[in-house]
């Protein structure tokens, strides 16, 4: 069964056009997507429109039975969705700890909080022997962990990554697919978009192809991978590549 | 040497008193974005409140904050439900709120002026004209008063930000307002509190404004160019560069007083801020895109 259910929305932003037009995915427990497609495809504004950040013009969001629509973000938190944007959203300026306090503001409960934040430096040990620093500190590649173990303070059911590899040297960003691998692992389901489709399909157990803000192909990521349409129109001519050269 | 010490007192005192004028002001504009020139308007107020607390019933202005703090966090809260609230969740609408402060300070002004006048005013506790000879230094006591409330509501507001939740979300809506709401931060509830926040440091800053300077519902023009040069000069959005704003220009003004006249004095602030606009436009402290 389902645990998000997303069907026929329509969404954009402000008094400009649908981005999302008449969109609908299902997203199973425990399982993990990558959304591929164009620029402007709408992948980025599927995420906001799950987490609450841009409400739907018409067609639902249900997550387990329950209808998202007019919820806020922090509300939508605390049912256990999780969204890492692509700006590498972090309090610069703020200690590391305090990046991973703020991960956890909806529980207000610090003695948990600090429990929790144990669990995650056992994911990211690197962040472990600097929590007193500011956050701008750290790499571009430890800012990303950052984020992702800021989200993981919440336990979430499901978590949703914009473009976590943006900027990341290629050696950086399999450390980071490495983190979401073990993410997979407990069982968290995973929504990435990801501007490398090929690394992005490989790791996800599914694979959705967007196009002008509709579903244009969706199944498992190796049928996507594999799908000579699918991998000229939006993956790129590798193949022919490869042998041409 | 003794001369230059003396002038150093003063300015500090007097800055420590800018400082908390200014705190209220950068920290809306951190939150909210926005460059409240209604600010000074609302301090103003404040002295009013603190005026005819005095002169009614007797209360001493520093102790007024107990009035003017409440009493203006509340107008704040109604100020941003009734003008900003709706204005601030509409992109279209945010570029324009300058101007919407900039009407709100006339209208302060205009309703002040209507019911009390603008004839000059100030409260008159019996330290406010008195000074304690130090060795060679005056002291006037009026100011060093003045400066300690402020070190002390400043001190109070540095440990709340820093050790609440609620101040943690403040901190980090200042820092990153589409972050903050990732991690679960209702913004515009912290814009609503931060709102009324800046407004009771205004309402703190019009009860020492009441006894440090004389007053009148217009006198509110002369601190916006002043509170500006000095949250510019720190980096818009931050408390410690608003503190560090406000000491050094208070410190500059009162050599340029002593050496020059007091009638350029001001003149220090408004070149201050255009020089710091012109070649670091984001401050000592601010963020790049912060202005």
């Amino acid at each position: 069964m389902a645990m998000i259910e997303i069907k026929d929305v329509f969404a954009g932003y402000g008094i400009g056009p649908d981005i999302l037009t008449g969109l609908s995915l299902n997203v199973v427990a425990g399982r993990s997507y990558c959304i591929v497609g164009p620029n402007g495809a709408g992948k980025s504004t599927l995420l906001k429109v799950i987490c609450g950040q841009l409400p739907p013009r018409s067609g639902s969001v249900m997550f387990n039975g329950q209808d998202l629509a007019g919820l806020r973000t922090d509300e939508v938190l605390e049912r256990g969705i999780c969204f890492v944007p692509q700006d590498r959203s972090l309090f610069t300026d703020m200690t590391i700890r305090e990046n991973l306090q703020m991960g956890g503001y909806i529980l207000k409960d610090s003695a948990e909080i600090d429990r929790r934040i144990e669990g995650v430096l056992e994911m990211f040990p690197v962040l472990k022997s600097r929590l007193g620093l500011a956050a701008k500190t750290l790499s571009g590649g430890q800012q990303q962990q950052l984020l992702i173990g800021r989200a993981l303070v919440l336990r979430p059911k499901v978590i949703m990554l914009d473009e976590p590899t943006l900027g990341l040297a290629p050696k950086i960003s399999r450390q980071i697919f490495d983190s979401m691998n073990e993410l997979k692992a407990a069982g968290i389901a995973i929504i990435v978009v990801e501007q490398n489709a090929r690394m992005g399909l490989n790791f996800a157990d599914w694979g959705c192809v967007l196009d002008l803000g509709r579903m244009v192909f969706e199944g498992p990521s190796q049928d996507v991978l594999s799908d000579e349409r699918i991998e000229q129109l939006y993956l790129g001519r590798k193949r022919q590549t490869e042998a041409a050269s | 040497m003794v001369q230059n010490i003396q002038i150093i007192i003063l300015g500090l005192a007097l800055g420590g008193v800018y400082a908390l004028m200014a705190s209220g002001l950068t920290l809306i504009f951190g939150v909210m974005g926005i460059v409240n020139l209604s600010h000074s308007a609302f301090m103003i107020v404040g002295a009013f409140i603190a005026f005819y607390a005095f002169t009614l019933f007797g209360i001493d202005p520093i102790l007024s904050i107990v009035i003017t703090m409440p009493a203006m966090f509340l107008l704040g809260i109604v100020v941003y439900k009734l003008i900003f609230a709706r204005s601030f969740a509409d992109p279209a609408k945010r570029s324009v709120m300058v101007l919407m402060t900039f009407a709100l300070a006339l209208v302060i002004e205009g309703t002040l002026g209507f019911f009390f006048s603008n004839i000059y005013r100030s409260t008159s506790p019996s330290y406010a004209s008195d000074a304690v000879i130090v060795g060679p230094f005056f002291l006037p006591l009026g100011q060093l008063y003045a400066m300690a409330m402020s070190i002390v509501i400043l001190l109070l507001l540095w440990a709340y930000l820093k050790y609440t939740w609620t101040g943690y979300a403040i901190r980090a809506t200042m820092h990153n307002r589409t972050a903050a709401e990732v991690v679960g931060v209702n913004v515009d509830r912290i814009s609503m509190l931060v709102f009324g926040i800046g407004m009771a440091l205004a309402g703190a800053s019009g009860s020492a404004l009441s006894f440090v300077f004389s007053f009148y519902p217009s006198k509110h023009w002369e601190f916006v160019a002043i509170l500006l040069s000095l949250v510019v000069l720190g980096g818009m959005g931050s408390l410690l560069g608003a503190l560090i704003g406000a000491l050094s220009l208070s410190v500059v003004a009162a050599f340029v007083s002593s050496n020059y006249g007091p009638t350029w004095s001001p003149v220090t602030f408004y070149l201050a801020l255009f020089i710091i606009l012109l070649v670091r436009p984001q401050g000592l402290l601010g963020k790049k895109s912060g202005l």
